[in-house]
């Protein structure tokens, strides 16, 4: 669907074939795969953290702090960085866009809030489901949101006995954790 | 079942009324004729909530005109669930090409169902292709997208009336209001 083209900051190939098939694909959130799937409902083409952006140097020139928006959207040269973690949360997430917009002034990045998935999620009548998927709670850890993990009573391996609420969903992404190699944790778990 | 009474009790606020939403429409209506003057008009509606908008509107074009009803299906309905696409539930009963289309549109908040429609309708090839929206809620934006007709723009707050909805209720609603949190905010 998307034609490769090495990212013009970084040099990085782009992940293809991302928008025709999100079920193959990891998201560190279960409120991305379901913005994938939105994206991909409506035929947006979408890359899934397909740059990421040195924001901070130390005095000997390495990178200390960087920064991934979660998806590009080629069609409209646009990166959508989504937080569904609690407002009074976000200002990391804040302080971090504004030091991106002020190295990269003309990168075109939309930071998509927790009220914004929610008013999505209300438009879509799955406000149930945004409930959720925001904040801590939706992290996918091993296959599982993290919320329901914190509710499933105390065993050996509380994981491995967890169906995949996503999947019941619809066709889930794969629920793991991608970082890449030397690349700084970006997500914030409140 | 709820009456329609208790349709008005769940509405917090009147944003639009009757009175203002039939002043905007006739001045769009105004602009409309004036820019279309001498031209094959085509007014392209998206059911259902354009419905209202897109009776009023044509009837304050001072033009000659055709009308054509759209369906598209939209994400999480149950229509949508087998192939995770969208779907034309309807489409158009006649061709466009070399038409002037102008989009009627309720209400444009993050431009993807607007996106997907623009795309298709320009595979039809008319000559030219507008948009007109009764509401625009720029704030919810996703991807940008040309709006050439706006009647309104409103605050980040969840609207009906006037043609929308919400649970496919409060469409008759002859204003535009916003729906109190509590309504939609009760457990599914």
């Amino acid at each position: 669907m998307i034609d490769p083209a090495p990212d013009a900051a970084t040099g990085a190939m782009p992940s293809v074939g991302d928008s025709a098939a999100p079920g193959g694909r990891s998201f560190a959130h279960a409120s991305e795969a379901e913005m994938a799937r939105i994206l991909d409902f409506y035929g947006v083409a979408w890359h899934y953290e397909p740059t990421t952006f040195p924001i901070l140097w130390n005095l000997d020139g390495e990178v200390v702090e960087s920064f991934s928006p979660d998806f590009f959207l080629p069609e409209f040269d646009l990166y959508l960085e989504m937080t569904t973690l609690k407002q009074s949360l976000v200002r990391k997430k804040n302080r971090k866009l504004r030091r991106l917009r002020e190295l990269y002034p003309d990168i075109r990045i939309k930071l998509f809030y927790a009220r914004d998935f929610r008013a999505m999620m209300l438009k879509y009548g799955r406000l149930g489901l945004a409930r959720s998927l925001s904040g801590a709670s939706g992290q996918l850890v091993g296959g599982a949101l993290l919320g329901e993990l914190a509710m499933t009573p105390t065993s050996a391996s509380p994981m491995a006995a967890m169906p995949d609420p996503i999947a019941s969903l619809t066709a889930a992404p794969t629920p793991s954790r991608r970082r890449r190699s030397g690349r700084p944790a970006e997500r914030e778990t409140a | 079942m709820k009456t329609i009474t208790d349709l008005r009790s769940d509405i917090g606020e009147i944003l639009l009324t009757e009175g203002q939403i039939q002043s905007r429409v006739a001045e769009l209506g105004a602009s409309v004729s004036a820019d279309y003057a001498g031209r094959s008009l085509t007014l392209v509606s998206v059911l259902k909530g354009s419905l209202p908008f897109m009776a009023d509107l044509m009837r304050s074009i001072d033009r000659p005109l055709r009308i054509d009803l759209m369906e598209v299906s939209s994400y999480g309905g149950a229509t949508t669930e087998s192939s995770g696409l969208v779907r034309i539930l309807k489409d158009l009963s006649s061709s466009i090409e070399g038409e002037d289309v102008l989009i009627v549109e309720d209400i444009i908040d993050t431009g993807l169902t607007l996106n997907y429609l623009v795309r298709y309708l320009r595979g039809k090839k008319p000559a030219s292709l507008r948009i007109c929206t009764l509401l625009d809620k720029p704030a919810r934006r996703l991807v940008e997208i040309d709006v050439d007709y706006i009647g309104f723009t409103i605050p980040d707050q969840f609207v009906v009336g006037y043609g929308l909805d919400y649970g496919e209720l409060y469409r008759n609603l002859r204003f535009v209001g916003v729906l109190r949190p509590e309504v939609y905010s009760s457990p599914e």
